[in-house]
């Protein structure tokens, strides 16, 4: 096979190339790094989790779906048959300077380790992989800025990992799988929201590990059969996560607490507003601690991530639909490098005012990462 | 209008199930592939984003054939379908139409075997 690399040498109109103050910022908030072999992680494991790793595998379960093959990237990233593009430091500098890419937010990850029963070895995978990415890629690149992989099964020892790692300068998110045991309004998960929002960390949830292991079941008419059915719920995943933060009241408790979705689509962003606004009229009684109308939490305190970008039949319709989601706030960037349904810079947005494209494109993120 | 003959391969170099991505017509160039005994060549753009087209997987047609009340997977036309590279759309190499909408297609063109040689005329 050739390895052609169209997303390493496009040079786009956003493209590295340019230079001066009309720079567009591009900041990237889906960059999905991983090991070369779970031995990676070894020096950074208790000896007990090594060996039950080489006797048992990692064991963390999860519907295998089968999607599209080489680990679901996108085949022109491959430099040579056994590298992984999303194990290539290099790869991802190269992608970041043909692209124009500013900023990347490295989202891992080690999603499974959610959906696992035993919470002890679970934190201590998280916390493996969180120092196998401060050592392996924060420290290799100025653009790169990373995420602490929590386990929540024992939230105290997910805020212990928070805490440990969350005054890093280049940490500036949580990150969980929207696989969940309950939906992330619930008061269980409080004590780690709290440290997020102590230490000024984003929340940023991403799709994996739904009916997972332990985790609740993927919808709630039952488990998917097919990745096609799949990708098409996680946006109710996405829907019921949302709707529990905001009548949980967990933006009333935690103000300046940030939660970002990304890759759960944005087609249904306007129809949950309006809804919960509508229902918020007459229902506010019954979550009297929800004392702004729910939109108005979710322009404050919730982001969207980009990808994968909507395609209407009528290109125009998408202008229609940033509008209604209120894009020029809520809509930050993603690549979700290097799997095989990404979106180039230079490939989205192009029928967008340059203004908005700011604001998507950067402007929105280092706004909610507090870059530069 | 001139027709220009470029010659793509020697027949015993071009193998069945292969493909060859040639530098000519446009920047992006043209796939030639060949199938069995037959050759197809597509322009290599793809028309959702513009990525290389024929730089991405070549496959069967996997289709579903109902039986009773149960479908079954069909296995057909090994290697006569193609995917981008980029976001998978699959293409017919055989006609150049999108197989999710047949109003979607790309540029294909005539090819030949003349001796022992595959050429294809382009003209302009």
């Amino acid at each position: 096979m050739t390895m052609v690399g169209s997303a390493i040498s496009t040079t786009g109109h956003q493209g590295g190339n340019q230079r001066g103050p009309e720079k567009l910022l591009i900041v990237d908030c889906d960059i999905h790094e991983g090991t070369r072999s779970q031995k990676d992680l070894y020096p950074y494991l208790p000896q007990v989790y090594r060996d039950q790793i080489e006797d048992f595998g990692i064991s963390f379960g999860g519907l295998t779906y089968p999607s599209i093959a080489k680990g679901a990237t996108r085949h022109d990233l491959w430099r040579d048959e056994k590298t992984h593009p999303g194990t290539d430091v290099e790869l991802v500098r190269e992608f970041f300077d043909a692209n124009g890419i500013d900023y990347g937010v490295l989202t891992g990850g080690p999603y499974g380790a959610v959906a696992h029963p035993d919470a002890d070895f679970c934190a201590a995978y998280c916390r493996a992989f969180n120092e196998w990415e401060v050592d392996t890629w924060i420290s290799a690149d100025e653009r790169f800025r990373g995420s602490i992989h929590i386990a929540p099964q024992d939230p105290m020892l997910a805020v212990q990992e928070i805490e440990r790692l969350g005054t890093h300068p280049k940490i500036v998110q949580v990150m969980l799988p929207a696989g969940a045991r309950f939906p992330y309004g619930n008061r269980f998960y409080h004590p780690i929201w709290e440290a997020a929002e102590t230490l000024g960390l984003v929340i940023c949830v991403h799709p994996s590990a739904e009916g997972a292991g332990i985790n609740s079941p993927p919808t709630a008419a039952g488990y998917c059969t097919y990745y096609p059915e799949m990708r098409a719920a996680w946006a109710q995943i996405a829907q019921a996560h949302l709707a529990s933060l905001i009548y949980e009241g967990v933006f009333a408790k935690f103000p300046r607490l940030k939660f970002l979705f990304i890759e759960h689509d944005t087609f249904w962003v306007p129809g949950l507003l309006w809804r919960m606004d509508a229902d918020w009229k007459g229902l506010r009684f019954r979550v009297p601690w929800v004392e702004e109308k729910p939109s108005d939490y979710v322009l404050r305190n919730v982001r969207f991530g980009s990808q994968p970008i909507p395609e209407p039949p009528n290109p125009e319709d998408l202008l229609t639909h940033l509008k209604w989601m209120h894009a020029d706030q809520t809509m930050v960037y993603c690549s979700d490098y290097p799997h095989w349904d990404m979106d180039l810079p230079t490939k989205i947005l192009s029928g967008v005012s340059p203004e908005l494209k700011r604001r998507i494109f950067g402007e929105n993120a280092r706004e909610l990462y507090r870059l530069l | 209008m001139t027709k220009h003959r470029h010659i793509i391969a020697r027949l015993a170099d071009f193998p069945s199930g292969t493909r060859r991505v040639v530098p000519i017509g446009s920047k992006a160039g043209i796939g030639v592939y060949r199938v069995g005994d037959r050759f197809f060549a597509l322009r290599n753009i793809c028309p959702h984003e513009g990525a290389p087209l024929c730089e991405g997987p070549q496959r069967a047609h996997i289709r579903a054939e109902r039986s009773g009340t149960r479908y079954q997977i069909r296995y057909e036309r090994e290697g006569e379908i193609i995917a981008c590279p980029w976001h998978e759309w699959e293409f017919d190499v055989t006609t150049g139409h999108a197989l999710h909408d047949s109003r979607q297609r790309v540029k294909t063109y005539p090819i030949a075997v003349e001796g022992d040689e595959v050429v294809l005329y382009l003209e302009g």
